[in-house]
């Protein structure tokens, strides 16, 4: 099955399941469609009998006419084979109208379960899994799977079909019947064989294809550069190049493909004349009716092309099992975070506690954790206390204690993977840590109620997320009962009165798909107002690494002045600004905190604090812009 | 083809670009022998292979009452000799129309490939990468499959119901009755069904991308969602979204199970038998004429089962087509003016009143912004040598004002000169030869960083190529890389930081030592020591030619010998530093962040009141 498992990327959380686990589970999903179910079965069995009966009742009548031409009844053998005609259509129809509304109660229900199964997880599985794979295991591969029931019912409707006429066939003529019988495995081996030369030249096709596109992306995306360095004849021969290559590969792929029906309708045609040959030397030696010799040649018909189609079911059935195997995968994937208890929080006031908390990230988002990049060196400076788990993870956080004062504004500064970021995701509950406790206003953050604490919690990120609707749609999604009112005042509160002007039509602007029509700036400050508009007792603000032009900068640090104030905020501070009017700056390395205090303090103190100045924020200094052109 | 292309390929073939359909026969024109062969083992394969019924029906005639003892052999062999006839045909035309599709896909990606070649930057800087990819892959696909199955399935089908009723009618004309009757209402049932069912898969397909889209949206804001706990909201959402989607698949089944031509076939099988019946019983014909009329019609099973896929892939095919045809024809908007001023450039660089919107029709999905001036009445003069900072916020005008330098676009109102001279009377050619652009996201070929560097000079020297790099400030950390200059960039090579990257292009801009410098530097630098390298490479590259610099480096900004504050288009302030620290308020907040006393305002700029830079 090789190039047919390409692309179906595993994932850390899949699993293997066994034929009977998942025969179990389908079974499950289609239990409540018993009773279509049991019609659509009944109509494929039916349907089978009708389609046999047709040619054999052509069959009869011209024996009948041939013995008697005078025979009565004609009518009735036309109006006998109209009416099977009618019931197989009727039939039909049953089966598809009853099957489409049980796969598609199927899917939905599918996807439904799929869906809560994806929002119950921590943020630990979106940074592990690419958003466009969640998806298409949520939708596509549930419909993906839905193809597997379709394909079955009808590969059974087919098979019932062959069946009953081979048997019908034997009982006529044992000797004809093996004439068929020998052509059936060699169209299915014909059959068979093309694919598997296909998958070898549609491998390549897809190879090719591919650096065709890659060529083009290139070139095109470039083009820029190109045309300045006017480099484009050179460019245009390594096309040709590539184009030739691909034209030939593809052209040997369609070649295969389009000989299958020829070779096998030449398999069929000798099938046919041998039939023709001896069946007629049966006939007339009196053991076959002509009738019966001519059911003989429609049946060949009647079945060769069905078993063509069932040399490649298997293929396509495993396809739509492994799709069903992914769907359940993430259904079935536990939920990191567990909430003990539900306790709902009085006004909160937003004090912080961190009492000897250990945390890692999982490597596996799974679950089965593998702890094999255990970091030596970090190892050694465990300390006594033994590790909630037996192996050596890379612990971000280790018996790590701070208290946060309510409203109390405090800065994390440390290099990358000093544990600072990881600490603001544990006030926000979106990861698990694995020892100690974490109290929010003396509450154990394990066991209250879980939504009423984030709707008073304000988290501010680098590249802020818009969902595509208006502005006041995205500054009121955290508290969708606020009214308009409120909205238009806190987005005044955040960005000044001209910043609404400065919109098309106001709050009643659309923002894009992902906020795409407003400058990052603006982007900001609809977030910004978002948050502002829950009110929220604790902020969490990751600091912008990345560029902003010096005039937006300005506007959103105004913006988070306000959004700051009479708040307890933890910033993960990347600015210079930021750590100079912190409350507290706390130092951290390697998951500890080494060193805390206020700027001025740390910064005399000469230690790693000073250290990180040198490396991240003295660029930042006015110093440093005004002595610049002293560098060169 | 309108306009002038700024590259084109010596006896490149001519197509017919006036419709799609013009446009695919001209293509297929060039294999006109390919195409007929197609046609015409295809015509000879049916011929034969609707004759197999009718001899069968001899066949049996010859069992039933043999006319001499070889009779049945003969009969037996004739079937075989045309079913095999058949095969060989169809083996032949299938072949040959196989190669018409590849090559039509090939030829097709070659025109479109040189069409795009000869754009304009203009034509590229609106047209996403993503689309055009589209183009040259899905719908160059889609080309080749109208022809092959599309066009040769649908010429089959066409054979697939002649064919068999002129067989019937040879056997007896009377008995045509009745196929003829199966083939018009056929035609009209099958009409009306693609009628009921087009609009529902249409839906089906909508709300499938709608459900992906919105998915996808709430993955990629799941913090947002979590961090506000909007769980249940968006968990409604998506379930209804799901069940329409349902609901819309149930529908298509629905339909699909009602496909009547099936239901009319059956009788008509059933009323040619019947006739059939009828006039063997009134003696007009024998058994091999009743067998043969049963063979044929059940020939008829054939067409109406493909017909409906057959005809969807010539409507794809041709939709496909358009879409191409829409690239090739597109206008380049900007002539090459070759004749034009062409001499040394000393940077000079002038604007008056200048105003610029871009073509809106282009980007017409952006239906929320009106056709508005990107640029309005904006004058400012750089001498020779200078370095201009552009200051503003996204969508302020940045990149507009740069590219109507270079000549990317042309300005709707007022005059940009260069050395005096009116941009749009010097020579492309010539006037962009001599002005380098750095954009912000530097695109870098998957070659080597030697060859990236010496992209624009293939002739520089080793030596040539490593003094670039240092003035650059790259050489450091290009020779930090095992394979040092030879080191592969992009995906199967190394990653580059966009600091790394802008100096790399930066030093192949020094290779080509262009009179003016466009420098798009939205970079960041995490460190200081990052930072005083790239601080270190601007300054050199400003050295004795004029610069424009879009920047987010306040050490830039400061010390630059003019600054633009650009917003929503307009020039609101221009100056030096010390200058704007006193005229302009947009300029001062950005001061006022870092605690220093500012020199008192002077004059209050658009709008902005005092009160707001105080707090």
């Amino acid at each position: 099955m090789g190039f047919l498992m390409d692309g179906l990327d595993s994932e850390a959380y899949d699993r293997a399941y066994t034929d009977r686990q998942l025969v179990a589970r389908i079974l499950g999903y289609f239990r409540p469609q018993g009773p279509k179910m049991l019609v659509v079965a009944l109509a494929v069995v039916l349907t089978s009998l009708v389609d046999t009966g047709v040619p054999i009742v052509i069959s009869r009548s011209l024996d009948r006419l041939q013995l008697d031409p005078a025979a009565a009844g004609l009518l009735g053998l036309g109006g006998f084979v109209m009416l099977l005609g009618a019931a197989a259509w009727a039939l039909n129809a049953a089966r598809q109208w009853l099957s489409a509304e049980a796969v598609g109660d199927v899917v939905l229900q599918m996807r439904e379960d799929a869906f809560d199964a994806v929002m119950q997880r921590d943020l630990s599985f979106y940074d592990a899994f690419a958003s466009g794979k969640v998806v298409s295991r949520v939708n596509s591969d549930t419909h993906a799977f839905s193809q597997v029931i379709t394909l079955t019912i009808d590969l059974l409707s087919r098979l019932l079909l062959i069946v009953l006429l081979i048997a019908y066939l034997f009982v006529v003529s044992a000797r004809l019947t093996l004439i068929l019988l020998v052509l059936a495995p060699l169209i299915v081996l014909a059959a068979l064989s093309f694919r598997a030369i296909a998958r070898t030249t549609i491998t390549a096709s897809r190879r090719i294809s591919a650096s065709v596109s890659a060529h083009i992306q290139e070139t095109i995306s470039g083009i820029g550069v190109a045309k300045a360095f006017r480099r484009e004849q050179s460019i245009f021969a390594e096309f040709l190049e590539v184009n030739e290559q691909s034209f030939l590969v593809t052209r040997r792929t369609r070649f295969v493909y389009s000989s299958i029906f020829p070779v096998l309708n030449i398999l069929a045609g000798i099938g046919t004349a041998a039939l023709v040959y001896f069946g007629g030397l049966t006939v007339r030696a009196g053991d076959l009716s002509a009738g019966q010799w001519f059911l003989f040649i429609q049946g060949l018909a009647l079945f060769w092309f069905p078993l063509t189609s069932i040399a490649s079911f298997w293929s396509q059935f495993q396809i739509g099992l492994a799709a069903g195997e992914r769907v359940f995968a993430l259904i079935d994937a536990e939920p990191r975070v567990v909430q003990t208890g539900a306790a709902p929080l009085p006004a909160l006031r937003g004090e912080i506690e961190f009492e000897g908390v250990w945390f890692h990230y999982d490597e596996r988002a799974g679950g089965k954790e593998t702890g094999s990049q255990g970091d030596q060196e970090m190892t050694d400076e465990v300390p006594n206390s033994p590790p909630p788990t037996p192996n050596s993870p890379p612990w971000v956080l280790r018996d790590f204690n701070l208290h946060i004062r309510a409203g109390e504004t405090l800065a994390l500064v440390g290099h990358t993977g000093s544990g600072k970021s990881s600490i603001g995701k544990l006030i926000a509950r979106f990861y698990e840590f694995q020892g100690g406790r974490l109290t929010i206003d003396g509450h154990d953050i394990r066991a209250i109620d879980l939504a009423g604490y984030r709707a008073r919690l304000g988290i501010v990120t680098q590249s802020p997320f818009l969902f595509d609707g208006t502005v006041l749609e995205n500054i009121r999604y955290g508290r969708p009962e606020a009214s308009d009112a409120e909205v238009a005042q806190v987005a005044r509160a955040v960005g000044g009165g001209d910043w609404i002007a400065s919109l098309p039509l106001g709050l009643a602007t659309e923002v894009g798909e992902r906020g795409g029509g407003l400058s990052m700036g603006q982007r900001q400050i609809v977030a910004l107002a978002r948050v502002l508009l829950q009110d929220p007792a604790i902020v969490i603000l990751d600091e912008a690494t990345a560029s902003i032009d010096p005039l937006t900068e300005t506007l959103i640090q105004e913006g988070l002045d306000v959004v700051l104030e009479h708040r307890t905020a933890i910033v993960i501070a990347h600015r210079l600004s930021t750590v100079r009017h912190a409350d507290r700056i706390i130092v951290l390395r390697q998951g500890a905190i080494i060193e805390q205090g206020s700027h001025g303090e740390l910064l005399a103190g000469g230690g790693h604090y000073a250290e990180l100045y040198n490396t991240y924020f003295r660029h930042q200094s006015l110093e440093y812009i005004e002595r610049a052109p002293l560098l060169a | 083809m309108p306009g002038v292309t700024e590259f084109s390929v010596q006896g490149a073939r001519r197509y017919d670009h006036r419709s799609a359909l013009r446009w695919i026969i001209s293509h297929i024109g060039r294999y006109k022998l390919f195409a007929l062969l197609t046609l015409g083992c295809y015509t000879l394969a049916w011929l034969v292979y609707a004759r197999a019924p009718v001899v069968i029906g001899q066949a049996a005639q010859e069992i039933i009452r043999p006319t001499s003892p070889s009779g049945l052999l003969t009969v037996a062999l004739t079937v075989l000799g045309l079913l095999l006839t058949d095969g060989l045909m169809m083996l032949v035309g299938s072949m040959s129309g196989e190669h018409v599709a590849s090559k039509l896909a090939a030829d097709a990606r070659e025109e479109l490939y040189i069409s795009l070649l000869g754009k304009s930057q203009a034509f590229h800087d609106r047209q996403r990468v993503g689309d055009i990819m589209a183009r040259a892959t899905d719908d160059v696909n889609q080309l080749s499959s109208m022809v092959t199955p599309g066009a040769s399935l649908s010429f089959e089908m066409i054979m697939g119901l002649v064919v068999p009723l002129v067989y019937i009618g040879l056997l007896r004309a009377e008995l045509l009755a009745v196929p003829l009757a199966f083939v018009v209402s056929y035609i009209i049932l099958v009409r009306r069904y693609m009628r009921v069912l087009n609009p529902i898969s249409r839906s089906q397909r909508d709300q499938f991308g709608r459900l992906n889209a919105d998915l996808e949206e709430t993955i990629a804001g799941i913090e947002v969602v979590k961090a506000s706990a909007q769980e249940p909201f968006e968990r409604r959402k998506y379930r209804a979204s799901a069940r329409q989607l349902r609901d819309y698949f149930v529908q298509q089944g629905h339909v699909e199970a009602r496909y009547l031509p099936l239901l009319v076939y059956g009788f008509a099988l059933g009323l040619l038998l019947l006739h059939a019946l009828l006039l063997y019983q009134r003696g007009q014909i024998g058994v091999a004429e009743v067998i043969g009329a049963v063979g044929l019609m059940n020939l008829l099973r054939f067409p109406t089962f493909i017909s409906v896929f057959s005809f969807s892939m010539l409507q794809l095919g041709i939709a496909s087509a358009e879409r191409i045809l829409q690239i090739i024809r597109s206008d380049t908007g900007i002539d090459e003016n070759a004749g034009g001023y062409a001499q040394p450039l000393a940077g000079a660089i002038a604007f008056e009143g200048v105003s610029f919107g871009y073509d809106i029709t282009e980007r017409s999905n952006v239906e929320t912004f009106e056709r508005s001036n990107v640029l309005t009445d904006i004058s400012f003069t750089a001498q020779p040598g200078q370095t201009i900072a552009i200051v503003g916020q996204t969508g302020s005008g940045k990149s507009a004002l740069t590219q109507l330098v270079n000549r990317t676009y042309d300005a709707s109102a007022g005059r940009v000169l260069i050395d005096g001279v009116d941009v749009r009377a010097w020579s492309l050619q010539s006037l962009r030869s001599q002005i380098a652009k750095i954009e912000q996201d530097v695109f870098l070929f998957s070659r080597t960083i030697g060859e990236n560097i010496a992209f624009g000079a293939p002739d520089a020297s080793q030596a040539q190529i490593e003094q670039a790099a240092r003035d650059a400030q790259a050489h450091d950390f290009i020779v930090s890389f095992p394979d040092g200059y030879q080191t592969m960039v992009g995906e199967r090579g190394v990653m580059l930081s966009g600091g790394q990257r802008q100096r790399i292009a930066l030093a192949r801009a020094f290779l080509n030592s262009p009179r003016i410098l466009i420098l798009d530097d939205s970079t960041s630098a995490i460190d200081s020591a990052t930072e005083d390298q790239i601080q270190r490479a601007i300054r050199q590259a400003q050295q004795g030619r004029t610069t424009l610099l879009i920047t987010h480096r306040l050490a830039q900004i400061r010390w630059a010998d003019q600054i633009l504050v650009l917003d929503q288009g307009r020039l609101v302030a221009s100056g030096t530093h010390d200058q704007l620290l006193r005229t302009s308020a947009h300029y001062r907040r950005i001061f006022a962040r870092y605690d220093v006393d500012l020199p008192p305002l002077e004059i209050e700029d658009c709008g902005l009141q005092i009160a707001d830079v105080a707090s």
